[in-house]
């Protein structure tokens, strides 16, 4: 009973480091119906902000984690601008956007290699939170994964107060309907387009930092970030409630297999219940085809 | 749209044209000996590739600056693997056909050094590797590979040893193990632990595996706990040493941890000075050993760093290919693999006589560290009965 409570809590701090970075895939992907596979790039770029923040500028925790969200932000609508934008400009086909943004994820993680003063060693957080755990009876849970589970939920708490109350969420929403249709009704797409990258790049600033505090930093973070991007997917693509749901059920089928059946057959087990979900539910657990989206 | 692509062809014809009569001169010259070496200048493994490359540079150059060998001067020519086996292969085509170097030194990673064998054998180009512990770096089905050598002993040994040592003199009776299913380094280890261990009457309680690139471990190690192990065997590089051994304290597993030679490391210490606190790990050599307090001190008096584990065993390496030249007399690839079986030398990390039907050091011993106070503190030299 209490490996299966220990292995439960593992589960959701695993899931909830996928669910802070899978966020960011639905957003765009919510709007420019193409996956966004740079995020994993942000993300690591989030985490290294932060480490300088930290170390570099010794600046407070909390400064740190808003500043290197903020340089994520600026970061994001740097990307949509320089390689998105043109082709949106030019109607590219969607296969285009995904290829273009591939190119973009291994041109992020090779420039963090080339730059002299980063490199491709990888780095640990000062120690700002004991790493003593918390216990309950012969239960640990560690004080960062409480933090971040609390981060995470107050940061998708407002997500989702932003996307249902304020003018600028629902010009989101109408623009995840129908692009076409919201720009005649006078919504500035344009702005709108830039809105969302900010928020991903917000999200996966806040991630990286988090992520490279509980882990290490590393230039390759971003693969870590194609396990978020699956398990948006099976929360279905495009919806956040989705996004976070799918990315809790992967973290707890995760550790569960790997504690109970073998750890040699996590990811199988993991996937091959993805694929047939996929097949039974194509637009995934959460997704609606051309209903409400955001 | 003609004129662009034809201008392209041109420009690329041109830049073509540029860098191949650039390596036609190098060639040319007679008064340089091209040494290659190849190994991860990027990715996890990187501090101790760049202190290979850098230990390289240095040593030739002091080689260099006493006149050379045989009357000529030495150069490395070094290419990163990225840690990856194809892209070895790569670097190995590249320095044996384009470079056309007359040895190479390292990769250190056995997962590297097992997929060049075909390359160098094509060649006819011996290789030295470093750090590659792995049986299959020298034989293969019981047969030598002609080409393949290395400075360190072998898995079968490392996994032994830390066996010995856990059941002969730590008495311990039970003992889980933790690896990388995807790592021949990290699988030999466990293997030859696991069969040391339980022929000395030692159970192994839990075996649990984990995939390279995994950052948690806390489902395997909450496994693990629940089986009650008396020691943990941890059998790979110190990225995962570090993280597995905080997500273990974490879990609140309290016994003493063992490992191979992929621990030492100052992240480790950095990263995880209070979880392995008290945990042994087997290693090629003392860092206190007074052999080696001058290389250690040149080395840190030159890049203002400290030397890493690969740094001492490449200066062996080095060692090795100095007096395979000095015995063939000419820079032939061919006749400097011949001398390199006769090897018989003195190394900072040990003696150094190369078997003929394995290409390894025979009867090197290991040593066994102990981290105390964040320090690598020495408790002897080992070999298993």
């Amino acid at each position: 009973m209490t490996q299966f409570l220990q292995q439960l809590i593992n589960g959701l701090s695993i899931g909830s480091v996928y669910a802070l970075m899978a966020v960011g895939y639905s957003l765009v992907y919510s709007i420019m119906n193409f996956s966004n596979f740079a995020h994993g790039g942000v993300i690591m770029f989030g985490a290294y902000f932060g480490f300088f923040y930290l170390t570099l500028f010794r600046l407070p925790f909390t400064v740190a984690l808003l500043g290197a969200a903020i340089s994520t932000s600026i970061l994001a609508i740097i990307i949509e601008r320089t390689a998105y934008k043109p082709l949106r400009n030019r109607k590219a086909p969607f296969l285009y956007f995904i290829i273009c943004a591939m190119g973009m994820s291994i041109f992020l993680e090779n420039i963090i290699i080339a730059l002299p003063f980063i490199g491709p060693t990888f780095r640990t957080y000062p120690e700002i939170f004991s790493k003593t755990p918390i216990k309950i009876g012969s239960l640990a849970i560690g004080r960062l994964d409480l933090l971040m589970f609390i981060i995470s939920s107050i940061c998708l708490g407002l997500l989702v107060y932003f996307i249902d109350f304020t003018k600028i969420g629902k010009a989101i929403q109408a623009t995840s309907y129908n692009i076409k249709a919201s720009a005649l009704m006078g919504i500035n797409t344009d702005f709108i387009i830039i809105t969302v990258f900010a928020l991903g790049g917000f999200f996966a600033g806040i991630a990286g930092v988090l992520f490279g505090m509980k882990y290490t930093v590393y230039p390759q973070i971003g693969v870590i970030t194609n396990k978020s991007f699956i398990a948006a997917v099976f929360g279905g693509l495009g919806s956040l409630p989705g996004a976070v749901i799918g990315s809790i059920l992967l973290g707890i089928i995760e550790t569960f297999t790997s504690g109970y059946v073998s750890s040699q057959y996590r990811d199988l087990i993991a996937f091959v219940l993805l694929i047939a979900i996929l097949v039974i539910r194509p637009r995934g657990l959460m997704g609606k085809l051309n209903e409400d989206k955001a | 749209m003609y004129k662009k692509v034809i201008s392209l062809l041109l420009i690329s014809f041109l830049t073509f044209s540029l860098f191949s009569s650039c390596n036609q001169k190098s060639a040319e010259s007679n008064n340089t000996i091209k040494v290659g070496w190849m190994g991860s200048l990027t990715g996890d493994q990187a501090v101790w590739g760049q202190c290979e490359l850098n230990t390289v540079k240095m040593l030739f150059e002091e080689i260099n600056a006493k006149g050379g060998v045989l009357g000529k001067k030495l150069e490395v020519i070094g290419y990163d693997t990225k840690g990856d086996p194809q892209e070895a292969v790569n670097v190995a085509k590249r320095l044996t056909t384009q470079d056309k170097v007359v040895t190479i030194l390292g990769p250190n990673q056995s997962g590297s050094a097992i997929p060049i064998a075909p390359v160098l054998e094509a060649s006819k180009v011996p290789d030295i590797a470093t750090v590659a512990t792995n049986p299959k770096v020298t034989v293969i089905n019981g047969k030598v590979k002609l080409y393949n050598f290395r400075v360190c002993f072998i898995d079968p040994y490392q996994g032994a040893v830390a066996a010995g040592y856990a059941a002969d003199i730590l008495k311990v009776k039970s003992a889980a193990i933790l690896y990388d299913v995807g790592d021949d380094y990290s699988q030999g280890l466990t293997q030859f632990f696991e069969e040391t261990f339980t022929k000395k009457g030692g159970k192994i309680v839990a075996k649990e595996g984990f995939k390279s690139g995994d950052v948690d471990f806390r489902p395997q190690l909450s496994k693990i706990k629940a089986s009650n192990p008396e020691i943990i065997f941890m059998p790979y590089f110190f990225k995962e040493v570090a993280l597995s051994s905080n997500q273990a304290r974490e879990l609140g597993i309290t016994v003493t941890l063992i490992g191979g030679d992929g621990w030492p490391s100052d992240q480790l210490l950095q990263m995880a000075k209070n979880a392995v606190e008290g945990s042994y790990f087997v290693n090629h050599l003392d860092f206190n050993d007074p052999e080696v307090q001058d290389f250690k001190a040149r080395y840190k008096n030159k890049y203002g760093k400290e030397v890493e584990l690969n740094g001492y065993l490449v200066h062996d390496a080095v060692l090795m290919l100095v007096d395979a030249l000095k015995r063939t007399g000419e820079p032939n690839p061919e006749k400097i693999a011949k001398a390199l079986e006769e090897t018989n030398i003195k190394g900072i990390t040990g003696t150094i006589k190369i078997g003929k039907n394995t290409h390894n050091p025979e009867g090197k011993e290991a040593a066994i560290i102990k981290i105390v106070d964040g320090k690598y503190i020495f408790q002897q030299k080992y070999t298993p009965q």
